[in-house]
């Protein structure tokens, strides 16, 4: 049994340190951090990021609310849609986002006649992260919100205070492990979005092309080290948030009750 | 899985049994059991192959083919990291001589087609393109293919070309490439791009404009246009090196020139 526990481990473990080391030995990583392609690419996954991420909580926080709060009919469903963009493929969410948003989607005509054309352009790749991750800050919100003590909360409002005060004060503290464990894997998962990306905004250096498809990119063009080191600034952005949530004590952040 | 190889072998006995048959006994070693060449192609190879194998299947019995297609220079790549391809077919001669370089081929390249390039709108031609030089036109969205993937190489000639064309707009190449708002990772990509119209227009393969029934093509004076030449290199790594060149001298040869005509490739 210990020596298959081992096997497991390094079968996870091998292939992402094999890489990073790789691309240290080799020098790509450094050369990398001086070739334009991937510091636009690095800029612009931590722009695009940043703006998904604030679209997300801002968009998420009261679906989140009311999904935690209230049970009503069809709240089941709006679960269940919430939660479909996790398990579906990527690929398939940037063709429904084109089918959608494209020039000739649904919304495409309206959209057309407003003059936003939304496909190969940088909030095409902001509304490709939002749709993957967004389901990850708002289940693991929902979840710790749900656990807040309602009493506590009235006794706030018997005091008088309003009901933003009462989220402000009480909510959101007590909420906060499962709000940041929410916040950064959605990011984590934002980051890393490559298929909706690529079908939905497509891929031009400096407008759409984020880190992971660099590491796509390059390799399909046959540069190996330019791929491999967009790949390692990944794994190292990767690792930073595993670290970032033991280290903040959001252990319970991985717990599959709040993840799902 | 056995069901399908005993199948495999009852059809190859059947054709051993007719060759004998028919008194030409094939040399002993040459084609001992039932062969499965994986072919690693251009995308813009994709329609044409999958005839290619239904001809090949009745010119060789006992071979199957497995096709794969991406961009050229990412399955040279990929080759050259050690997949398992017994054939590589490229758009252009750079990939297969790239591998010759590199020691990773078995014999020297053949080249077995032509191509030619054209532009592609999608069937309404939202952007009212009427001729090449409406790809400069401020505003026009153009899908090209990555700078590794072998037509950019060609479509750059076709934009250079097309710039030294007398009444051509000034900064033509210049506007075309301003209007680039994606770099996708093979041609394939680029027709389904426009054939959804997300895209205005594309430069890609005459072979490939036939393909879609979404898109029409503008076509492009003939003398501004850029041959491109298909190479097929048999990989040294492939432990079926025989069977292999044996596909490849077909595909250059009449029986496959005639399946590759009838999609719109020519000769070399």
């Amino acid at each position: 049994m210990f020596g298959v526990a081992i096997i497991a481990a390094l079968f996870l473990g091998l292939p992402v340190v094999a890489l990073v080391a790789r691309s240290i030995v080799d020098g790509s990583l450094s050369r990398a951090l001086t070739a334009r392609i991937v510091l636009d690419a690095l800029w612009l996954s931590l722009l695009s990021t940043a703006v998904s991420l604030a679209i997300v909580v801002a968009f998420g926080m009261p679906l989140a609310i009311l999904l935690a709060r209230r049970r009503f009919r069809g709240s089941g469903l709006v679960e269940a849609i919430v939660d479909l963009p996790i398990v579906l493929p990527p690929s398939v969410a940037g063709l429904a986002l084109l089918l959608v948003l494209g020039r000739r989607g649904l919304l495409g005509g309206p959209l057309g006649a407003a003059g936003i054309e939304l496909p190969f352009t940088t909030l095409a790749v902001v509304l490709a992260q939002v749709f993957v991750s967004a389901p990850f800050f708002i289940r693991s919100a929902r979840a710790s919100i749900a656990e807040v003590d309602h009493e506590l909360e009235d006794a706030a409002r018997d005091l008088g205070a309003s009901e933003l005060q009462v989220f402000r004060g009480i909510t959101v503290p007590l909420a906060a492990g499962g709000l940041a464990a929410g916040l950064v894997m959605s990011w984590a998962r934002a980051l890393g979005e490559f298929g909706a990306t690529i079908l939905f905004a497509g891929s031009i250096e400096g407008r759409t092309e984020t880190l992971p498809l660099v590491v796509y990119g390059e390799f399909q063009g046959g540069n190996l080290d330019g791929s491999i080191a967009a790949a390692a600034i990944l794994v190292l952005a990767a690792i930073g948030v595993l670290v970032a949530v033991r280290a903040l004590h959001w252990g319970r952040a991985l717990d599959v009750r709040t993840l799902g | 899985m056995s069901r399908r190889r005993l199948a495999a072998v009852a059809a190859l006995a059947v054709a051993l049994g007719v060759g004998a048959c028919s008194g030409g006994a094939a040399s002993p070693g040459s084609s001992v059991g039932p062969v499965d060449l994986t072919i690693y192609a251009a995308a813009s190879l994709k329609s044409v192959l999958a005839s290619v194998q239904a001809a090949y299947g009745t010119a060789r019995p006992a071979v199957t083919l497995t096709i794969a297609t991406d961009s050229s220079a990412a399955l040279e790549t990929k080759i050259e990291q050690g997949a398992p391809a017994d054939i590589l077919l490229s758009a252009d001669t750079a990939n297969p001589q790239q591998l010759v370089d590199r020691g990773l081929a078995a014999g020297a390249p053949v080249a077995f087609a032509t191509n030619r390039l054209t532009i592609i709108v999608p069937a309404a031609n939202p952007a009212s393109l009427r001729s090449p030089a409406d790809l400069a036109r401020p505003g026009i969205k153009i899908i090209a293919a990555a700078s590794a993937v072998p037509i950019t190489k060609y479509a750059e000639q076709l934009i250079r070309n097309l710039a030294t064309v007398p009444g051509a707009p000034p900064d033509f190449a210049t506007a075309y490439a301003a209007n680039v708002v994606s770099r996708e990772a093979d041609v394939a990509a680029v027709v389904a791009k426009i054939a959804l119209g997300e895209g205005d227009a594309g430069i890609v393969y005459v072979t490939d404009a036939r393909s879609s029934t979404s898109v029409t093509s503008i076509d492009v004076p003939q003398a501004s246009n850029v041959v491109a030449t298909y190479a097929g290199v048999v990989v040294k790594a492939s432990p079926r090196v025989t069977a292999a060149r044996d596909f490849l001298d077909w595909l250059a040869g009449p029986g496959g020139r005639a399946v590759l005509a009838g999609f719109g490739f020519q000769a070399p």
